[in-house]
């Protein structure tokens, strides 16, 4: 499974096909999602500290996404019962081992967004790979899922399940774990 | 002063180091085998560093149409393969690098990737 976001899709799904994997769309409104659906992908909505209540409340039996990587964004997850939690991490650490139990309690997965890590200049590199390293350990603990993903619009920033598993390999996820849960099949709600 | 010659001695092929062979495919662009080594190497060292590649050690033994074969290290072939996650352009072309086998010797990728 990998998540990307909304457009262009026609060269996302080209690319994806080739790499044989199901694509998760994180999508913000309506308009998106019927885009998502119509090319046989399964929708997910992005949901940030600014989005208002009242939007969130109308999403109740639908997939959910939270940015993370602040104290504020972490906690919106765990109350949210969000499906994904991406880049909860950022140069400063917000992840601890209470926020691992209540995220494997809600089996929220935690995603590493590779196209942020790509853009970020080697000194923040390094401080949010610290992190990471911190985080992939809690979540073994707590058996929090933890996926690399490549959450991008660009196609040609797509990449292979097979690189993505060596990544979280890399940051201490034990080998069969990073393939099963990279293989996971998602399901529509 | 005479410089002498001293002949290396051979390591037995039972004593020398482990490796292991990775095919990879380039998507998108077409690259020339000097850019491929070039940007290969250059963008692993800045996420692994000196002392990381050395132990990683890759080599490009194999470069033919889209399709590359790398020596590295045994046991290193996991960083080898996370590693080209972070290769985005050579020659301000983006490519893809997808790893698409892993053996120990270099005659199983030719005959998988028919490359004679």
């Amino acid at each position: 499974m990998d998540i990307v976001y909304t457009q262009p899709l026609k060269e996302l799904l080209q690319v994806s096909t080739y790499f044989k994997e199901q694509l998760i769309v994180l999508v913000e409104n309506e308009k998106d999602e019927k885009v998502a659906k119509t090319n046989d992908l399964i929708p997910c909505y992005l949901i940030k500290d600014s989005t208002p209540e009242a939007d969130i409340s109308k999403l109740n039996s639908k997939k959910k996404a939270v940015v993370g990587g602040s104290v504020k964004a972490n906690e919106l997850a765990v109350r949210l019962k969000a499906d994904y939690l991406l880049q909860p991490s950022s140069t400063k650490q917000f992840f601890d081992l209470g926020l691992a139990l209540k995220l494997s309690a809600n089996n929220t997965t935690v995603v590493l967004c590779f196209e942020e890590l790509l853009k970020a200049n080697s000194f923040e590199r390094h401080q949010v790979w610290k992190n990471y390293l911190e985080l992939v350990r809690y979540c073994k603990q707590k058996k929090v899922k933890f996926i690399v993903a490549s959450a991008t619009k660009d196609p040609l920033l797509l990449r292979p399940p097979k690189v993505r598993e060596a990544l979280a390999v890399l940051l201490g996820l034990p080998n069969d774990l990073a393939k099963e849960y990279l293989q996971e099949v998602v399901k529509e709600k | 002063m005479k410089i002498e010659k001293v002949k290396k001695a051979i390591v037995p092929l039972s004593k020398r180091e482990r490796k292991r062979y990775i095919l990879f495919e380039i998507l998108n662009a077409e690259v020339a085998e000097k850019d491929f080594y070039f940007g290969f190497w250059i963008d692993l060292l800045s996420f692994f560093g000196s002392k990381g590649l050395a132990e990683i050690n890759p080599k490009v033994v194999l470069f033919k149409g889209n399709k590359a074969i790398v020596k590295c290290q045994r046991g290193k072939e996991n960083d080898l393969i996370a590693g080209t996650a972070f290769i985005e352009k050579i020659r301000n072309k983006k490519i893809i690098i997808n790893p698409v086998l892993t053996s120990g010797t270099i005659k199983t990728l030719k005959e998988y990737a028919k490359i004679e």
